[in-house]
């Protein structure tokens, strides 16, 4: 939901700014389509005599703020109002629906049935069958939606594609499975013999197999036809083993198997999760992958939604080598980490060690990961993403920074190291070679794409789209003639309708100048010392990363806001509601509370109402119909 | 084969009066007749306009420095100017133009919670003979679907990432492997398939008896993503039980496919694309399947482009070029380099030979760009070429100037009719082409 999170900064909200300010945007540039009998797109603003009024069209408004924030509505030949005009009006309105959304407490959202997308299909199957395989890396990667998540239930969709490969998976791991010591042992719990018939250790090895592979207890009606694969198979001459590794095999096509799904709410309340639906919940947020013998019992016995009970789970799971996917997922995506593989890599004439150097690569991009993860297991205040005294360095990561190696950072495992008193320049994501390279272009610098980066990924602000036919920047051609970028963008934000968000953004990445665009840091660019100075619209300035940080700690609540959202979103698997921008209020004050506390945030998540509770399911019988 | 032979060509025949012995050669031609095969290649990020407009229209007409290594097939190819597809105008500069340019639908704003477009033509015509072929189509790419949200517009990335679109709410997924491609394409044409196709129809039916039960216990919105289920595998379990039984699968392989097994790991990204397009030919030329779509890049895409002489950054970035000198040179030069990649396929389908005609006269491959300039991000004049024959239904040879602003759904609608798959109306769509088929 990125409007609500996306309470601007661009402009500091006016504590004077009212109903009747809005109703004054309203009437000046929106009224003369949308009013009287057939207003535009059926949105009559004659009708908002109120802040209440909001309330009948919610998700209109939310739309209609977004469309305003990023200047298409009033359409083109319409007078446009200014950026601060613009955000000023959606931040109003977004604080209005939130307020109102939350008057009556919070309430959980939708838990829409999904697909175990590619990363927790192949950690699944793995943990399933005991198998060290990455056998998932033939499907198709997996599509964002929501928060920005590629687990986001509304956008895994599946393809032909998917169902072939699922079919070629299944057998490639249960043929290999059925050579492993370590799997067989796992699998064939029972085997037919002296008093035991075939019919009877199938029948024992799928009831120990089904309930881990859906995820919950089973009962003879989804034995059955497992049992009748089995039989099927038999009569095809197969072997009783390679007749239960087929009736095996389908189980990982079934939709059982590769959907997440809870027991229907039917009632009209919300109500507290099914606990092995909880069990799901916790082990595919943390680990990526199904709930291991514990999480079971637990849910088992009823007392998973106790919260000492989920508290003691969240320390024991997080210190759990699995751990990493989560973060390994979260970071990557939220920091759009991930790009380094893709169309981000560096380019490999200028920057040809990220190709030969496979640690250091590796490196490079584990460190925010390990980093984030650290800050989890030592519980540490969040802040620390974006400054610290401490970071994660490897022999190969220092070297690159340029720095000497002190202590243990001359290790080539990657250690929790001090960084040196006078300067924090490595500290936080800032300081980190994967984050200046993923806001760069693969072959320079550009304070745009970082501040952008800033405003959007730490902050949940991102800056609006450049209006249409506006002279872009040309920043590219610095080198080709005597100006340099940063003279090029003080040209650029002498046109007012480019400075209104430049003077925003450009800052930003200005005072971070001295990371290339391989992360190393540099006093002087093409034979020129740089110039990290910086000065904001408002008259704020700041030179250099370390000043830089400092701004953003003045910040940290919103950082800290904007990152609950993101893995609120990411823990649910789908995008936020307004309601569920509730959840994120209390979550945020109990962080908060906690002075920011790493593991406060994954408790809060855990035990609030949206991921423990499970609104009443919609059912329409119009579409009881099959297709 | 209903379609086989155009109304058109029927009505002339009844006209010359021809009795019963021509429905014979009717049927007798239609058996062996040669099947149109449809791609489409897709260039994000659109064009320098000034080097890609060619000079005169009709017969008589020159290419342009964007448009010239396609000069060996000037009278396969038809350039088609001024199709403009109504369906993007709003929406950002990007996804809201590059995801619609197959399905001429506008797609919802959303980070994803309800995904919406078209189906996109080629899905049509895959629909339509899927039942002909071992694989009723082929998505392929290069670049992985794009990360993220895009939280500036407002839209998730799986828009600019998906041209293909088998229904308004599903995107199809690419294949971006090319050894994985391969292994696809010989699974299905090879036997294999057939070998395995008793077992696989067990396991499918039983996967199919736990979906339906599952969709009876779940709500409303939770059963569109079952009916998704459903819909992937029966589609499977059909080819599965086609492919098994001798009696329902005639088909055969026009052609072996090539022995050379493809990298599953091309070293750059003009290798990855030749490896793909190679794929598109042995799968045409083999009959493995009659539709595909390929795109080089995503909407947005900034792939590095420094690997081309006098070319210092990437696509996007090149895009917007301000009307820079410099800059529209290096954009000129991206484009060409794509109409190269173009033009290689082309060769490729001509030396297919096919009875007397080869593989490119019998397919359609349209080769465009949802935006011209794409500084501008604009939608008008979309750059087009189609080329092939159609198997003899295109007029190739000509520079085709429509009037400005038709729907480029009319395109579509006159593809759709050489392939054998005609519709009534596609998307904005206000009738055929005039100029692109033989009359």
């Amino acid at each position: 939901m990125l409007i609500l999170a996306a309470s601007s900064i661009l402009t500091a909200q006016q504590p004077d700014y009212s109903f009747d300010s809005a109703k004054a945007f309203l009437t000046t540039h929106c009224q003369k389509c949308h009013q009287a009998k057939s207003p535009a797109g059926g949105f009559n603003v004659e009708r908002v005599t109120a802040p209440a009024s909001l309330q009948d069209n919610e998700r209109k408004w939310l739309s209609a703020i977004n469309r305003v924030r990023n200047g298409e509505m009033p359409p083109k030949g319409s007078p446009a109002p200014d950026v601060d005009s613009r955000e000023q009006f959606a931040h109003w309105v977004a604080a209005t629906l939130r307020s109102q959304a939350c008057s009556d407490g919070i309430t959980p959202g939708p838990a829409p049935i999904r697909r175990l997308n590619r990363d927790e299909y192949t950690a699944t199957v793995q943990d399933l069958l005991d198998i060290h395989m990455n056998i998932g890396a033939a499907l198709p990667a997996d599509g964002a939606g929501g928060e920005g998540f590629d687990n986001a239930a509304e956008t895994l969709f599946l393809s032909p594609l998917h169902s072939e490969k699922y079919m070629e998976i299944a057998k490639m791991a249960m043929d290999f499975a059925a050579k492993e010591f370590k799997s067989r042992t796992k699998i064939l719990v029972a085997k037919p013999g002296p008093g035991v018939t075939p019919d009877q250790a199938a029948r024992e090895i799928l009831k120990a197999f089904l309930p881990r592979a859906f995820r919950r207890p089973i009962t003879d009606a989804d034995i059955a036809p497992y049992m009748d694969l089995f039989r099927a198979a038999l009569k095809q001459r197969q072997t009783f083993e390679s007749a239960i590794f087929f009736s095996l095999r389908s189980v990982l096509v079934s939709p059982l198997f590769l959907f997440r799904s809870e027991p229907p709410n039917t009632s009209s309340e919300p109500r507290p999760l099914d606990q092995y639906a909880l069990a799901s919940r916790l082990s595919y947020f943390l680990w990526g992958s199904l709930p291991d013998e514990l999480l079971f019992d637990i849910a088992a016995a009823g007392k998973l939604h106790e919260p000492q009970v989920l508290k003691g789970l969240i320390g024991r799971m997080l210190r759990n080598e699995r751990s990493l996917i989560f973060a390994e997922r979260f970071v990557g995506q939220w920091l759009r980490i991930r790009e380094l593989s893709a169309n981000k890599a560096p380019d490999p004439k200028l920057f040809p060690t990220y190709y030969t150097d496979e640690e250091l690569r590796s490196d490079i991009s584990i460190q925010p990961i390990w980093f984030f993860r650290e800050l989890l297991l030592r519980d540490l205040p969040l802040t620390n993403l974006l400054d610290s005294k401490f970071t994660i360095g490897t022999g190969k990561l220092t070297k690159h920074y340029g720095e000497k190696p002190v202590g243990r950072a001359a290790n080539q495992q990657p250690t929790w190291i001090e960084l040196p008193a006078d300067t924090h320049r490595s500290g936080g994501l800032l300081g980190m070679a994967s984050v200046q390279m993923v806001s760069s272009y693969p072959y320079r610098t550009s304070p745009v794409l970082r501040g952008a980066w800033i405003l959007d990924s730490l902050l949940g602000t991102p800056p609006p789209p450049p209006p249409p036919n506006v002279p872009s920047l040309d920043e590219a051609h610095a080198r080709a003639t005597p100006t340099s970028v940063r003279e090029r963008l003080t040209q650029h934000r002498a046109d007012p309708v480019c400075a209104s968000c430049h003077s925003r953004i450009d800052p930003l990445g200005f005072a971070l100048e001295n990371f290339d665009a391989y992360g190393r840091w540099r006093e002087e660019e093409a034979g020129k010392p740089v110039d990290n100075s910086a000065e904001l619209a408002d008259g704020t300035k700041f030179q250099g990363p370390d000043q830089l940080k400092a701004y953003l700690l003045e910040r940290k609540d919103l950082f800290i806001r904007n990152l609950t959202t993101k893995m609120l979103g990411y823990a649910l698997g789908r995008g936020l509601t307004l309601k569920d921008s509730c959840a994120v209020d209390d979550i945020v004050a109990k962080v908060k509370e906690n002075n920011y506390s790493a593991q406060t945030l994954i408790e809060s998540i855990v035990l609030s109402v949206p991921f423990r509770y499970q609104a009443p399911v919609s059912r329409s019988p119009k579409e009881e119909k099959k297709p | 084969m209903r379609h086989s032979i155009s109304r058109r060509t029927l009505l002339r025949g009844v006209g010359v009066g021809l009795g019963l012995p021509w429905l014979e050669a009717f049927a007798a031609s239609s058996a062996s007749r040669n099947p149109v095969r449809m791609a489409v290649l897709y260039m994000p990020n659109g064009v320098n306009t000034a080097a890609w407009n060619p000079v005169g229209s009709g017969r008589d007409f020159a290419l342009s420095p964007t448009l010239e290594p396609l000069k060996d097939f000037k009278d396969q190819i038809v350039v088609i100017s001024n199709l403009y597809n109504a369906g993007s105008r709003g929406g950002d500069g990007h996804y809201a133009k590059e995801a619609t340019i197959l399905t001429c639908a506008t797609i919802k704003k959303t980070p994803g919670a309800d995904l919406a477009n078209g189906v996109s033509m080629d899905q049509v015509a895959a629909q339509r003979v899927a039942d002909q072929t071992p694989l009723p189509s082929l998505e392929l790419g290069v670049s992985p679907v794009a990360i993220g949200v895009d939280a500036a517009v407002g839209y998730t990335r799986i828009y600019g990432s998906h041209i293909a679109w088998s229904t308004p709410t599903t995107p199809l997924a690419r294949e971006l492997n090319p050894r994985a491609v391969y292994e696809r394409l010989f699974r299905a044409s090879s036997g294999q398939q057939a070998n395995s196709a008793k077992t696989d129809s067990l396991l499918l039916d039983r996967v199919l008896g736990d979906a339906r039960r599952l969709r009876s216990e779940v709500g409303t919105a939770d059963r569109l993503r079952l009916d998704e289920y459903l819909s992937v595998m029966r589609s499977l379990e059909e080819r599965v039980q086609r492919a098994g039984s001798a009696t329902k699968n005639p088909w055969k392989a026009r052609a072996p496919l090539t022995k050379a097994v493809p990298s599953d790991r091309p070293a750059s990204h003009p290798e990855h694309v030749t490896l793909m397009l190679d794929m598109i030919a042995t799968a045409f030329q083999s009959d493995t399947t009659r539709v595909c779509t390929f795109m080089f890049g995503n909407a947005v895409s900034d792939v590095s482009f420094r690997f081309l002489e006098g070319v210092d950054s990437g696509h996007h970035d090149t895009s917007h070029h301000a009307k820079n000198p410099e800059k529209l040179r290096q954009y000129a030069i991206i484009n060409r380099w794509h109409i190269e990649q173009y033009a290689y396929l082309l060769g490729k389908l001509r030396s297919m030979k096919e009875g007397d005609s080869t593989v490119l006269d019998n397919s359609m491959i349209l080769f465009g760009s949802a935006l011209s300039d794409g500084d501008r991000h604009d939608p008008h004049k979309m750059p087009l070429v189609l080329a092939g024959r159609g198997g003899g239904r295109i007029d190739a040879g000509q520079h085709l100037v429509c009037s400005e602003d038709a729907p480029c759904a009319n395109l579509y609608v006159s593809m759709l009719d050489a392939f054998g798959a005609p519709v009534e109306r596609f998307g904005d769509s206000t009738g055929q082409l005039p100029g692109l088929l033989h009359t």
